[in-house]
C-alpha cells in the first residue's frame, strides 16, 4: 500500500522529527511512503488570519502537489482539517477546483486514524516502561472526531501505564496566531494544561498536533524543564521494540 | 450604556489578575458543564435532542419572514398591539411614548439583554421617566453601571461587600450585610414596594410563539411574572429572531434553553402569556404592547453566512465552555453580549473594522460549536470575519502603510508556499538568523516580530536540516524489516 506524505510546515521546519517518525511507523507497518518534495504548506495560517486569496493561491498548490494521491496522511489534525473542510470551502466559487478539493478531502487522514482505521492496527511494536497521558488537542478531537485511535495506540505499547489527564479536552492555548497577538490569555491557557499534566504524574505528555507541542514544549521548557511533551509518533518510533 | 470593545487586550489583562474574577470563572468553567451534562442527561438520547433542537432553529430561521407575519397576526387577534422598530432609537422613542401617554413615572422592568443592546435604562432616565431593574443582577449592574460579566449572570462576580456598599447608598437596605440572602431579601422589599402602584412594565421575550402569538418568558426569580401580570400596561421587546413556528417547538426549545444555560430542568417559572387580560380575567396587562426590533438583524439575515447568528436563544452554554471567556470574564468583550455569542453577534452590530479583538480573541477551540444546542459554527463565522476584515482593508487602498506591509506579506508568503524551490530557499535564508538568537538550543526572545510568544514559552532552534532535506538520508523499507517495497521519492 502507497501512502503520501502530508509534512506541515511546522514539522517540515521545526520538527522534522516527527515526520521521520511517521515514515518509520508507517514503513514498519508494511505500507511504502511516498514523499512530493514540492509540497511546502497548507495555507492555514493565511486562512486562520483572514488572507483567502492568498491562502487559495496555497491550495491549489496542495491540490496540484498531491494529484490523485489515494492515501494522504499527515502527523497533525489542524492541517489535515485545513485540507478536508476548509480547501472545498475555500474554492466554492471556482467548480473545477471546488470539485478537486471534495475529491482530495476524502483521501486524507491523520496519522493515528490511518494506523488504526486503514491499517487495522493498535499495535506498532513499541515497549515503554513509564507513565504517559495524553492531551485532546481540539483540531483533532472536535475538527477530526479523533479520540479512541491514539488512545488505542497508546494502550498498545507494552508497558505503557496510562494516567488520566484533567480536563484533557480543553484548548491548550495555541491557536495559531492567538497565541502571539493574546499572550497572556495564551499563557493562562497552557499554564493550566502544564498544570493538569504535573497533576497526573505522567513522565510524558503525549499528542497529535504538532501546534499544541510547539506550544505545551515551549512552555514546559521556560516553566517545568524536567517535564516533556512529545507528538506521539515520535513517541512510538522512539520506543520500538528492536527486531 | 457604551461599549469599550477597543479595550479588549486591556480590559483582559486586568480581570485575568482579578482575583474575584478568576474564582467565579473558575467555578463557571468546572461547574456548569457538570450542571448542563446532569440535566441534559434526563434526555434519553442527548445527541438526538441536540439534533432536534437545531432543527427547530434551522427551521425557524429560515421561515423567519412568514413566521414574524404569523407571529402578528396572531398576536393582535389576541389583543396584542405589536409594533416594528427598525432600530434602537426607533425602539426607544416607541416604548418612551407610551410611558409619557399613560403619564408613569416609572417603570420596572424584567432581565433582558436586548433593552440593555439599545441603551432603554438611558433613554428613559434622560427622559423623566425612572427605571427599576428587577432581576437581582440587573439590580446590581444597573446601580454600579456595569456590563453584563455574564449573559445569565450579569453581576455573579461582583463581591457581596460592594453589594452591600451599593446597597445602602441607594438606599434598598437599611445596614450593611455580606449575607446573601439579607441582601437578596433587601432588594426583594424594596422592589415589592415599587410594584404595589406600578403602571406599566418591561420585559424581555425568550420565545414568541408564531401559531398562538404567545411571548414565553423563563426566570428564576418571578419577577418577570410579577411584571407581566401586575401593571395597567405591559411592553414586551424581542428581537426578530425570537419567534418560533408552535407551542410544540417553544416547549421543547424551553427544555433545552434551561438544561443549557443553569442546567435545571425547569426554571422556578416559565410564564406563557397569550394577549393582555381578558375580559373575564382577574390578573393580566390592560395592554399588551410586543415590539419587534430589527436593529441590524435583517442585515445578518440578508447574508447566508451571518444568518445562522440568529439561531442563537442566548443560553450562555458557549461562555461557560470557552477558554477564553472562562480566563477572561464578559468585560474585555465591551459590548452587550460577551464570550462567542458576542464575537460572533457584536461584529455585525458595530462592524468589522471596530470588533477587531472579538474575531481574533479566538483559539478555534471548537467547544462552543459542539454545544451550541442552536447549531451556531462559531468558528467558521469568526474565520469569515477575518477575512471581512482583511477585505474591507484592501478596498479601502490600503492607505496605511501597515495594512500595505500585511498584505504584501502574505502575499509573499503565499507566493513562497505555492512552489516547493522559493518555500526551501526561503527557509535556508531564515534559519541561521532565528539561530543566532538560539542558547543551548532554545531561543528565549526575539527583537522584532512575534514577541508574544516568549513572554511564557521559548521556541526550540530550528533543526539543521528540515524533513524535506533530510527524506533523500531515511531508510527505505528494506533497510527497516526486509521487507520488499521502497520508499518512492518525487
Amino acid at each position: 500500500m502507497k501512502v503520501s506524505l502530508f509534512i506541515p510546515c511546522t514539522v517540515d521546519i521545526m520538527m522534522p522529527e516527527i515526520g521521520v517518525a511517521a515514515h518509520t511507523l508507517l514503513s514498519n507497518l508494511g505500507t511504502q511512503t511516498i514523499y512530493h518534495k514540492e509540497q511546502t504548506c497548507c495555507g492555514q495560517p493565511l486562512f486562520n488570519a483572514g488572507y483567502r486569496d492568498q491562502a487559495k493561491r496555497v491550495a491549489k498548490h496542495f491540490i496540484e502537489v498531491f494529484g490523485e494521491d489515494e492515501c494522504i496522511v499527515s502527523p497533525a489534525g489542524s492541517c489535515v482539517c485545513m485540507v478536508k473542510y476548509h480547501y472545498p470551502e475555500l474554492l466554492a466559487d471556482e467548480p473545477a477546483w471546488h470539485s478537486r478539493a471534495c475529491g482530495l478531502a476524502g483521501r486524507v487522514y491523520e496519522l493515528s486514524q490511518y494506523i488504526v482505521d486503514v491499517l487495522k492496527t493498535t499495535d506498532v511494536g513499541a515497549k515503554y516502561a513509564g507513565k504517559v497521558t495524553y492531551h485532546e488537542s481540539c483540531h483533532i478531537l472536535r475538527g477530526l472526531n479523533i479520540s479512541d485511535q491514539p488512545k488505542k495506540l497508546i494502550a498498545g505499547v507494552e508497558g505503557a501505564q496510562f494516567v488520566e489527564l484533567d480536563n484533557s479536552t480543553a484548548c491548550c492555548g495555541f491557536g495559531g496566531e492567538f497565541a502571539i497577538g493574546y499572550p497572556e490569555i495564551s499563557e493562562a491557557l497552557v499554564r493550566d494544561k502544564a498544570l493538569n499534566f504535573i497533576k497526573s504524574g505522567a513522565d510524558v505528555l503525549l499528542l497529535c498536533e504538532p501546534g499544541c507541542l510547539l506550544n505545551i514544549s515551549g512552555y514546559l521548557h521556560r516553566n517545568h524543564p524536567k517535564k516533556t511533551a512529545r507528538h506521539l509518533a515520535s513517541f512510538l518510533a522512539e520506543n520500538l521494540k528492536k527486531v | 450604556m457604551h461599549s469599550h470593545v477597543n479595550k479588549f487586550i486591556e480590559t483582559a489583562r486586568k480581570e485575568l489578575k482579578n482575583e474575584p474574577s478568576q474564582m467565579f470563572l473558575m467555578m463557571v468553567s468546572l461547574g456548569a458543564p457538570i450542571l448542563r451534562q446532569i440535566g441534559m442527561s434526563s434526555f434519553p438520547d442527548i445527541a438526538a435532542a441536540e439534533s432536534y433542537s437545531r432543527a427547530i432553529r434551522a427551521d425557524a430561521i429560515a421561515r423567519l419572514p412568514e413566521l414574524l407575519e404569523e407571529f402578528e397576526k396572531n398576536a393582535e387577534s389576541k389583543g396584542a398591539k405589536v409594533l416594528w422598530a427598525k432600530n434602537a432609537a426607533e425602539a426607544n422613542n416607541i416604548i418612551l411614548d407610551i410611558a409619557n401617554r399613560g403619564g408613569v413615572s416609572y417603570v420596572m422592568k424584567g432581565k433582558s439583554m436586548i433593552t440593555e443592546e439599545i441603551g432603554l435604562n438611558e433613554h428613559l432616565i434622560k427622559n423623566g421617566v425612572e427605571v427599576f431593574e428587577t432581576d437581582l443582577g440587573e439590580v446590581i449592574t444597573q446601580n454600579l453601571n456595569l456590563h453584563p460579566f455574564h449573559l445569565v449572570g450579569p453581576a455573579i462576580n461582583v463581591p457581596l461587600e460592594k453589594i452591600s456598599e451599593t446597597f445602602l447608598k441607594k438606599g434598598i437596605i437599611k445596614k450593611a450585610s455580606t449575607d446573601p440572602v439579607e441582601l437578596g431579601g433587601g432588594a426583594r422589599k424594596y422592589l415589592r414596594d415599587k410594584f404595589r402602584n406600578l403602571q406599566m412594565g418591561i420585559v424581555g421575550v425568550n420565545m414568541a410563539v408564531a401559531e398562538t402569538g404567545t411571548i414565553i418568558n423563563v426566570e428564576n426569580e418571578g419577577n418577570i411574572r410579577l411584571i407581566k401580570s401586575s401593571p395597567k400596561t405591559l411592553v414586551a421587546i424581542m428581537s426578530l429572531e425570537k419567534v418560533v413556528p408552535t407551542i410544540k417547538d417553544a416547549i421543547f426549545m424551553t427544555r433545552m434553553l434551561t438544561r443549557n444555560c443553569t442546567g435545571q430542568k425547569i426554571t422556578s417559572y416559565v410564564s406563557m402569556d397569550t394577549g393582555p387580560k381578558k375580559p373575564d380575567e382577574q390578573d393580566g396587562p390592560e395592554e399588551l404592547f410586543i415590539i419587534i426590533l430589527d436593529n441590524g438583524r435583517s442585515e445578518i439575515y440578508r447574508d447566508f453566512k451571518t444568518r445562522e447568528i440568529l439561531k442563537c436563544i442566548r443560553c450562555g452554554a458557549c461562555l461557560n465552555t470557552c477558554p477564553v471567556y472562562t480566563k477572561i470574564g464578559g468585560y474585555p468583550y465591551g459590548a452587550t453580549y460577551c464570550g462567542p455569542v458576542g464575537q460572533v453577534l457584536t461584529p455585525m452590530l458595530m462592524g468589522i473594522e471596530n470588533t477587531t479583538d472579538l474575531y481574533r480573541a479566538c483559539t478555534l477551540c471548537g467547544m462552543c460549536k459542539q454545544i451550541c444546542p442552536a447549531g451556531i459554527d462559531h468558528p467558521s463565522l469568526l474565520l469569515s470575519y477575518r477575512s471581512r476584515q482583511i477585505d474591507i482593508k484592501k478596498q479601502k487602498g490600503e492607505k496605511t502603510m501597515q495594512s500595505r506591509g500585511e498584505n504584501a506579506m502574505a502575499s509573499l508568503i503565499s507566493l513562497g508556499m505555492s512552489h516547493g524551490w522559493l518555500w526551501n530557499f526561503g527557509l535556508k535564508i531564515t534559519r541561521p538568523l532565528m539561530n543566532s538568537l538560539a542558547k543551548d538550543g532554545y531561543i528565549g526572545s526575539i527583537p522584532m516580530g512575534a514577541q508574544g510568544w516568549f513572554g511564557c514559552r521559548d521556541l526550540r532552534a530550528i533543526p539543521a536540516k528540515t524533513f524535506h532535506e533530510t527524506w533523500n538520508d531515511l531508510p527505505s523499507l528494506p533497510e527497516l524489516s526486509g521487507n520488499t517495497s521502497k520508499k518512492e521519492d518525487s
